[in-house]
Formats: C-alpha cells, sequence, structure tokens
C-alpha cells in the first residue's frame, strides 16, 4: 500500500532513492503486465466478435457458387473484385439507393434539427399558457412505437399521392418527438439569465435563442444529428411498406435485391453490397467517434 | 453584458425577487410573450399532429372496423368490439404475444449483462481501448439488412460458418437455426444481442467512467473483495443507466421487425410471429387493416403499461435518492 | 449518482455575429435548397400514372414485356390501331401487389389487369374492384368452355363473373432420365399412387441422392377444386388425405427418399429447385411448366442428362392434376374504357396463345399444334435433351384435370396456416397429427370468423 501513496514524502535520500526507482520500474513491469494479461483476451474477444465482418468481405470476393464451401475458404483463391464492379456499376447498382438514402437522411436531419431545436426551446425557455399539457401529450406519445402508425400512415401517403416516394419516408421522421424531448432537455440545463437579460435589453426572441442558446447547444445537436442520420440511414422497415418502385429503394431494400432470378440470394454479390453499405457510416463514426461516443452518452445520461 | 443587468436591476426594484418570483407577481419585460412560445413549438407541432397524432387516432378508430382497404373508403364497415373480441380469441395474437415477451425478456437482459462484463473489463488502463470499445459498437451502426443477410448464411444449418466450427468441435445433431421452429427465435436472440451488446457497453462504460474514484479507493482501503465492490458500489450506482437502458432497448427491440421479414418471414411454422410482425402480417399480407389496428392498440396499451411500472419504478428510486 | 447535478451555468461565449447567423442561415439555406431539389426529384417519380388518359388502355401485368406480351400488344395494335396501348410491368410479390392494390383502390388508371396466384385474386375478386364480365363472356360463344361449372376457369359468383383465367399449367413429374435408367426404372405412362411411392424409393440411392424434390400434392390429386373446404363451406382438413400427405412426406424425409425439407427452407428453394435438379440431388421432380424454361437453357443450366416426363399418379381412381387455371384476367371496375378493355381481354383470350407460349405459358383457349407448344416449352433441339413424346403424351393426353379454387374465404390466413404447420411437420418438429389438427382447428375458427364475406 505504501508503494501507491506517492508524492507525500520527502525527498528520499540517495539509498533509499535507488530503491525507489527500483520499485518503481518494477510496478511499471507489472502494471505492463497487467495491461496486457487484461488486453490481450480483449482484443481477441473483439477480434473473434468483428468475426461475421471478416466473413462478409471473404464472401464479397468469392463467385456465388463457392460461398457455401465446406470447410470454409477464408482466403478466396481468386478475388473476385468484379463482384464490387457489378454491385456500383452493373445492372442492379447500389448507387441509386445510395443516393436516395443520402437524400432521405440528409432531409430528415436538417427538418429534424430545426423544428426539434425550436420546439424544444421553446419547451423549455418560452412558457405559456397550457405548454405543460402541451409537453405531457408529448411525452405520452413518445411511447408510441412506429410501427401502430405504420398502417394509417401508409393509407394517408395514398390518398395524398405520396405512397411510393421518398417523401413517405422523410416528412414523418423530420417530425419527431423524441428530438424534441432531447434538445428540451438540454435547454433546460442552460440558466434563464441570458434570455432575461437580452429580452430587458430589446433582443428579439428568435436573436435570443440562434445567438445565445442555439451556439452553445452544438453538442447536443451534433448527437442528435447523428442520431437521426444512423436512424434514417438503417431504417428498413418504412420503405419496405411505402416505396415499391426500385428506383426510389433506399439502401437497405437495396441490398435486398441481389437475387438470382430464383429470388434467392446472391451471396457474392450481396455481401459486396452489404460491405459497401457499410463505408460510410463506418467512416463517419471512425472520424467522428468522439462525438459519436458523445451522441450516445448525451442522450443517455441526460 | 454583466453591466448592462446590473444596471437594469438597480434601475427596477422588482429584479431583486427571484425570476419566478417575478413570474408569478405578473409578466414583467424580462418575460417572453407567450405567442412566441407557440410559434416556436408550431413547425414541429403541427408535424407530429399531421404525422403522429392523426395517424394514431385513425388506428384507434380503425380498430373498430372491418377494412380491407381495396374496397376504398366505401368499403369501411363499423363493428364495434369485433375485433378486439377477436384479439382476446386469437390463438395467433396470443402466440406473438408470448414469443414478443419470450424474445424481449430474454435479449433484453443478456445485452445488459454483455454490455456491462464487456464494461467492466475495459473500465482499465488497456492498450487500445478507444479501438476496442469502437470494435464492439460497430455492429450497432450497421443497417439491419446487412446484419440479417450476413447471419442468415452464417447460421445456414449445412455449410454455415457456426455450424461448420460446432461440427469440427465434435456435436451431433446440430441445431438448425433458421431452419428450425425451435431454433430460429434463438438464432434471432443471438444476432440481436451480437448487435446491440456494444452500445450497452458504451452506456456502462460512460457510466462507469463517471464514477466517483473516491468510493472505490474507499473500498480499497476498507479491504472489500471485487465482488463485494461490485455488489455494493457498482452495480447500484449504475442503476439509473441500467433503468435507461431497459427502456430503450426493450421499446425497440419488440420491434425488430425487419430481421424477422427479411429471414424468417414468421416462420418455420410461425415461431418467429411476434405481435409486431404479425401486424405487419395481418395489414400487408391479409388485408385486414381494421383488426391489425386492434392488434396493434393492444399492444401499445400493454408496452404502455410496461412502461409506467418501470417509470414508477425509477422515479421511487431518485425521490429515495 | 441517482441525479445529476445541474452543470454550472456557462457564461455566453462572446461570440461574433457572424457565425451565429451563417449557422442558422446555413441551416435554413441547405434546407432549402435541398427541399427544392427533392422535391423536383421525388415528386417526378411519384406522379406516372396519376393522370387518366383517356385515349390509352392501360395493362397491367406481372410479366416482363419482351417475354411475350409486348408481341401480343403488337399484334392487338395491328388488329385495332384506333386503341392505344400501355403496358405496364409490376413484380409478382407481396410488394408489388400491394402497389397493384393501393392503384386500384387509388383510382389510378388502370383498365385491364392480370392477378397471379388465388391469394391476390381473394383480394381482387369483388365488384367494387373487378368489372362484372358475366354477360360479356356469355355473349361470346368461343369463351363458353370458361364456364364449365366442374372445372371451372373464371371467378363466378352466381352470374357474377370478375376475372378469367388465361392460362394452364398442368403439373408433372419429370426425370433425369440417366439416374433413372441407372436405377432402372421403366418410364410409366401411368401409375397409381402406391406404384409412384415404389418408384421414387427405387430412385433414392446413395448419401445425397434423393428419389424426389417433395411428393406431388396427394389431397389435391383425390379431392380437386376448393379440396380445403367441404361444400358447407367448413375446414376438410379432417379428411384422411391430408393427414396422409403430411405423415408420407415426413416419414420420407426421415428415410432420405425425399429431399430434406431444412435444407429447402434455408436455401430458400421452395420456389425454383432447377439448380438442385440439374446437380442431381433428386432423380424425379415435380413442377410444373414454367420449370421447363430453365431446363432449354443449356447456357444458364448446362446438363448432359435427359429429361423425360410422366403424368400424375392416380390416387384411389381419382385423376385431378395439381396444376391449376391461372394468370386471371380482370378489367377494372372504375375503367372509363369497359369496350376497350374487353376487346383486349377477347384478344387475349381468344388469339394470344402464341404470344404467350414465348413465355413458358400455355393458354387455355389455343389455336396452336401440339408440335408448336412442345417445341415452345422444350426449346429448338429439344429432341437431344427431352423424351419430347413422353412430353407430349403427359400434357395433352387426357386431358390433365386442372383446378381453380373458387371458395375464397380467409384464403391467405388459411395458406399459411397450412404452410406454417406443413413446414414444422416436415422439418420433422412436430407430428403429422398435430400439425394436422392444429390446420383443422384454425381453419374451422377462421371460416367462423370469416364465412359471411
Amino acid at each position: 500500500m505504501a508503494d501507491t501513496t506517492t508524492g507525500t514524502a520527502a525527498r528520499p535520500t540517495t539509498a533509499a532513492s535507488a530503491g525507489y526507482a527500483a520499485r518503481q520500474a518494477q510496478q511499471k513491469r507489472r502494471r505492463r503486465r497487467s495491461r496486457w494479461a487484461w488486453g490481450l483476451p480483449m482484443w481477441l474477444l473483439a477480434v473473434l466478435f468483428l468475426l461475421p465482418f471478416a466473413w462478409m468481405i471473404s464472401t464479397s470476393l468469392k463467385p456465388d457458387a463457392d460461398a457455401f464451401l465446406v470447410p470454409m475458404q477464408w482466403i478466396p483463391e481468386d478475388a473476385r473484385w468484379e463482384n464490387y464492379t457489378e454491385v456500383l456499376f452493373g445492372e442492379t447498382s447500389i448507387l441509386p439507393s445510395f443516393l436516395n438514402s443520402i437524400l432521405v437522411a440528409v432531409m430528415r436531419v436538417l427538418g429534424e434539427l430545426a423544428t426539434a431545436t425550436l420546439a424544444g426551446y421553446a419547451f423549455a425557455k418560452l412558457p405559456f399558457r397550457g405548454r405543460n399539457k402541451v409537453f405531457i401529450a408529448y411525452l405520452a406519445t413518445s411511447l408510441i412505437p412506429a410501427q401502430l402508425l405504420l398502417v394509417p400512415r401508409f393509407v394517408y401517403f395514398q390518398q395524398l399521392g405520396l405512397y411510393d416516394t421518398l417523401w413517405a419516408l422523410i416528412l414523418p421522421g423530420m417530425f419527431t418527438v423524441l428530438g424534441t424531448f432531447l434538445m428540451r432537455q438540454y435547454f433546460v440545463s442552460q440558466p434563464d439569465e441570458f434570455a432575461e437579460a437580452a429580452r430587458l435589453d430589446g433582443a428579439g426572441e428568435f436573436r435570443i435563442f440562434s445567438r445565445i442558446y442555439l451556439p452553445s447547444a452544438m453538442p447536443m445537436i451534433s448527437a442528435l444529428a447523428i442520431l437521426t442520420f444512423v436512424w434514417s440511414w438503417n431504417d428498413y422497415e418504412t420503405p419496405l411498406v411505402f416505396l415499391s418502385d426500385p428506383e426510389k429503394f433506399t439502401l437497405p431494400l437495396g441490398l435486398t435485391s441481389f437475387v438470382d432470378e430464383t429470388g434467392a440470394m446472391a451471396p457474392g454479390l450481396s455481401m459486396a453490397a452489404a460491405v459497401l453499405s457499410i463505408l460510410p457510416i463506418l467512416l463517419v463514426f471512425l472520424v467522428f467517434q468522439r462525438r459519436f461516443v458523445h451522441a450516445m452518452t448525451e442522450s443517455a445520461l441526460k | 453584458m454583466t453591466t448592462t443587468r446590473t444596471a437594469s436591476a438597480d434601475a427596477d426594484p422588482t429584479t431583486e425577487l427571484p425570476a419566478s418570483a417575478r413570474r408569478r407577481a405578473g409578466r414583467s419585460p424580462a418575460d417572453p410573450r407567450p405567442v412566441v412560445g407557440w410559434l416556436f413549438i408550431a413547425p414541429n407541432l403541427l408535424g407530429v399532429l399531421a404525422f403522429t397524432f392523426i395517424p394514431l387516432v385513425s388506428v384507434i378508430l380503425l380498430s373498430f372496423t372491418h377494412w380491407d382497404l381495396v374496397s376504398g373508403f366505401g368499403g369501411i364497415e363499423f363493428v364495434g368490439i369485433d375485433n378486439f373480441v377477436a384479439v382476446v380469441k386469437d390463438p395467433s395474437f396470443w402466440n406473438g404475444l408470448w414469443l414478443t415477451i419470450l424474445y424481449a425478456g430474454v435479449a433484453v437482459p443478456l445485452t445488459l449483462a454483455v454490455g456491462l462484463a464487456l464494461a467492466l473489463a475495459l473500465n482499465r488502463d488497456l492498450p487500445g481501448r478507444g479501438l476496442l470499445r469502437a470494435a464492439f459498437f460497430v455492429p450497432y451502426i450497421v443497417n439491419i439488412v446487412a446484419i440479417g443477410m450476413t447471419w442468415q448464411m452464417l447460421l445456414d444449418p449445412s455449410a454455415g460458418l457456426v455450424n461448420q466450427f460446432l461440427g469440427t468441435l465434435g456435436m451431433q445433431d446440430l441445431p438448425q437455426w433458421f431452419a428450425s421452429s425451435r431454433w430460429a427465435l434463438p438464432a434471432l436472440i443471438l444476432v440481436t444481442v451480437w448487435a446491440q451488446a456494444g452500445y450497452a457497453n458504451l452506456i456502462y462504460l460512460s457510466a462507469l467512467q463517471d464514477a466517483p474514484a473516491q468510493l472505490y479507493e474507499a473500498a480499497q482501503i476498507d479491504g472489500a473483495g471485487r465482488w463485494r465492490t461490485f455488489r455494493t458500489i457498482t452495480w447500484p450506482s449504475l442503476l439509473p443507466t441500467t433503468i435507461f437502458l431497459l427502456v430503450t432497448l426493450f421499446v425497440g427491440i419488440s420491434q425488430t421487425f425487419g430481421m424477422i421479414a427479411l429471414i424468417t418471414n414468421g416462420g418455420p411454422g410461425d415461431s418467429t410471429t411476434t405481435l409486431s410482425f404479425y401486424m405487419y402480417q395481418t395489414s400487408f399480407q391479409f388485408y385486414r387493416f381494421g383488426y391489425a389496428s386492434a392488434v396493434g392498440l393492444v399492444t401499445f396499451l400493454g408496452i404502455f403499461a410496461v412502461m409506467l411500472v418501470m417509470w414508477r419504478a425509477q422515479r421511487g428510486r431518485s425521490l429515495n435518492g | 449518482m441517482q441525479s445529476r447535478p445541474a452543470p454550472p451555468p456557462r457564461p455566453p461565449r462572446p461570440r461574433p455575429a457572424e457565425p451565429a447567423l451563417t449557422r442558422r442561415g446555413l441551416m435554413g439555406l441547405a434546407g432549402a435548397s435541398a427541399a427544392a431539389l427533392g422535391a423536383t426529384t421525388l415528386s417526378g417519380c411519384g406522379g406516372a400514372g396519376a393522370s387518366t388518359d383517356p385515349d390509352t388502355l392501360q395493362v397491367w401485368s406481372g410479366l416482363p414485356p419482351e417475354s411475350g406480351p409486348q408481341s401480343l400488344i403488337d399484334r392487338f395494335q395491328e388488329a385495332h390501331p384506333d386503341i392505344p396501348v400501355r403496358y405496364t410491368r409490376y413484380v409478382n410479390d407481396d410488394r408489388g401487389n400491394l402497389k397493384v392494390n393501393t392503384a386500384l383502390q387509388g383510382g389510378v388508371d388502370i383498365d385491364v389487369f392480370f392477378t397471379f396466384g388465388i391469394a391476390n385474386l381473394a383480394m381482387r375478386g369483388g365488384t367494387d374492384i373487378a368489372a362484372d364480365l358475366g354477360d360479356r363472356v356469355r355473349a361470346t360463344p368461343e369463351l363458353a368452355g370458361l364456364l364449365d361449372p366442374d372445372e371451372p376457369m373464371a371467378l363466378m359468383d352466381g352470374d357474377t363473373i370478375t376475372a378469367l383465367a388465361t392460362t394452364r399449367a398442368p403439373n408433372f413429374i419429370l426425370f433425369n432420365d440417366t439416374l433413372r435408367e441407372e436405377a432402372g426404372v421403366e418410364l410409366p405412362s401411368s401409375w397409381t399412387w402406391q406404384e409412384y411411392l415404389e418408384v421414387i424409393d427405387a430412385l433414392s440411392g446413395e448419401e445425397g441422392r434423393h428419389g424426389s424434390y417433395t411428393l406431388p400434392d396427394m389431397p389435391r390429386i383425390a379431392i380437386g377444386p376448393d379440396y380445403r373446404l367441404t361444400a358447407e363451406g367448413d375446414s376438410n382438413f379432417s379428411h384422411p388425405a391430408f393427414l396422409e400427405h403430411f405423415a408420407t412426406s415426413a416419414q420420407l424425409i426421415r428415410d432420405g427418399v425425399l429431399y430434406p425439407w431444412s435444407q429447402a427452407l434455408a436455401r430458400q428453394v421452395e420456389v425454383y429447385q432447377q439448380n438442385n435438379f440439374v446437380a442431381g440431388d433428386f432423380t424425379s421432380w415435380v413442377t410444373a411448366p414454367f420449370s421447363l424454361r430453365f431446363l432449354n437453357d443449356q447456357e444458364a443450366y448446362p446438363h448432359d442428362f435427359r429429361v423425360s416426363a410422366a403424368p400424375m399418379p392416380t390416387v384411389e381412381d381419382q385423376d385431378w392434376n395439381t396444376g391449376e387455371y391461372g394468370a386471371f384476367i380482370q378489367v377494372n371496375a372504375k375503367s372509363k374504357k369497359q369496350e376497350w378493355a374487353w376487346e383486349f381481354c377477347k384478344f387475349w383470350l381468344l388469339e394470344g396463345a402464341r404470344d404467350m407460349l414465348k413465355a413458358g405459358y400455355m393458354s387455355i383457349i389455343s389455336d396452336v399444334e401440339e408440335d408448336e407448344i412442345l417445341e415452345g416449352l422444350l426449346g429448338e433441339g429439344a429432341e437431344e435433351f427431352f423424351d419430347v413424346e413422353s412430353f407430349r403424351h403427359t400434357i395433352f393426353d387426357g386431358p390433365p384435370k386442372l383446378h381453380m379454387d373458387t371458395d375464397l374465404t380467409a384464403y391467405s390466413e388459411i395458406s399459411l396456416k397450412y404452410e406454417q404447420q406443413r413446414d414444422v411437420c416436415w422439418l420433422l418438429e412436430r407430428s403429422p397429427e398435430n400439425a394436422i389438427r392444429t390446420v383443422d382447428r384454425n381453419t374451422q375458427a377462421l371460416v367462423d370468423r370469416f364465412a359471411e364475406e
């Protein structure tokens, strides 16, 4: 125990300092050993955990017939890069669905940020009669699973002529209760004084919002943006119901279109498409890792 | 800013009161006009009304009707509570309910357990810890179709990697995974836990790292063993995080419709026809929109009830501090 | 740790006016331009077919135009230059059919449409969707054959007719002749159920080779149309044929005579099995004419064995074929061009046989010679890879009695229940008795619930 409490002892003598140094070195070795004692198994576990992705990549470079060879062939003899060119530029290219996904995701994020920040701020900082009632209604609504609304939304979009358009995916995603909730939580934790002072100065409400509170909400805003983007990107259920024209498919649907003429999944092409579909998100994640983690934990701990 | 504030504070005697008292005393120049609040809310509110609230009302109304969509609005037939009676009598509904409870009831705790175990293991000085944490998190951000397609092939009964491996271990009578009515749901659970554990890990890790070090040091000085420390200090401190994860994972998982639609289509048999998939089947394969709405409504009320219980539990805990 | 303390108030960061505005403004600007861009892209795609064109006949079908329909339409246009036709193809799966249903309901301009499969027909059989063609059909003597009450080929409800079948797809049993001769089995020209079982037992040999993919739908052979329901509309699944079918199949799967069902489900070959047949996984194969399309394609499916055909075995002297009348043609009840639509239907039914043959379909009313039909189905140079005479005998002699279910009560739901139980039974995870009992019970409940519709 005495080894670990450091700093407060008086300067040791030469002999003591030699012993001290030796003890420090021994501790460092012990720590490094313990680092690796844990590190190695964790790294092995991580590799195991990610094995499906390795398999995905391996299969994406094989001709379809080889995908189910027993025993498994990790490194294909003849890496079939044509799978990738076929998936990107062939007859059923995933590029259109890629673009559709991007379009939908970007629109949703922009719309969501715009409406949620405004509403969240209002719930937090702009008192008005009935505000609490509306907020409670919001809370209750947040529990509604989107699936329940699939049927009526389907009917409405079809009546409005929005069935089989990308708007059917974008519109519901632009106005969510959850986003408002998160922003409100954030703004609530901000002090009121600045708004009051600014109002006494004669500043308009929107200026108070945009110049004072909004800038400092950037962490939460980027959190929301990331969350919304990821949700939109990975959404499979909504496009499954609301889209039918293959040209409008978003990426999850587009991935399922790599079937041979009997309707069975073509493993090589499907995996190549899957790998390509993961890359953008993976890239975003690796680059913005800190922001990503922050986004996840912000929403959790607020 | 500060100078101006003090100036006006001096000028107006009522600013000596706290802000809330000022508001109660009547509107002051420091308060916003009410209409602004409404304006700010308007975009979001209108959208929510249009795309969430009105559909919800429609579902409630539809659940009292028979409607097959194809015969148009003229074909809507009001039938009172017939649908709800039918729901109670419908074996597929009860099967779906059981499957949903089973699925969520196993997948969620398992996800938490794995996430927590990973977090505890990672909550120490490890080489490349950030990268490790990222590695476990990657499956969470991959889209469900890519995950579904991959695991469907990994779990192929004869040539999939998993069964090949189990075979080399000498196992006979290998589980047929998605081609078996006994193993399809466990297979789904396996994939779900794999995909979600990284998220739980992340949240737990952040919570662990926020924990005040003094508590642990004090325990160490007192000579508490690792398990005792965990039980008396770590676990209670993670309770709010756990409840948060429980809520978010539970709601999310009850809706894991994507994988079922992609791989099993509710089968084999009806072994993966959870409530959410049954709703989809009833609407878009059987064209019974009224009945599907009734099923959905009953499900929603069920989830709502469970949420309420959890919410009360959490509030109770935080009140008890 | 129970409640997080509020973070200390952050002093307002001195922000120059520009960035705050720019950020908001940028968002707004980006949003507006994206919206504008998006709107043009999105609405452009969504509006197709929303308006009614009084001068064009809109035809929707699930077949790719180049495989036959287009040439039919071209000939129709020659015969009727005053009726321009626009052909729209939909994919015949759940999503595609949903699109057709919503289009029909939503008033999209469709005049003539095709329905594939009885389950989909159940959705579109009502007179609010499909026009009543009863009088027109009865006024056309050439179509009288469709109205045979014992072997209906149209969806009739009293005098109302809302759908007409256009194709017939007799099922048959194909043999990989090389393997068959190896096993010493003679090609049957007619056989009983018992003989059939003996044959496939003889055909199954060493590891990995099965006698057949599945058994033919034996209850269908014994009972014929509407076999799931009794004449009173109750569940017919207590009929012993169903239990026998489940049980025999399960036993043969267990014995290795039939292809393992778990494999069929895992690899999703329940609909198309030509890859397995070509690879020799099973020696005989119960299938329909559409499979011939693959077998006569030596490029995509090269194989060196000959294929011969045998008709369905009889069951207790009943000789229904398990094939059905299909590809139902219907007229949209809301169509404003009823006359034109009927002209098109008549043309398709009476004169479209040759074009449909290209797509691998045999039309019900056909002026095409047997030889030509065989050539259309088996391809040119068929002699090398097909025992043509056996096909002639199998497809034309009889003629095979096909069916069309007309009692469509809860059709999709009953089908689903049946298939679910069949799957677990053939996966050997449920006894045939339990499986059939479940199907019977569920069907009766469904009938009780939905019978009045």
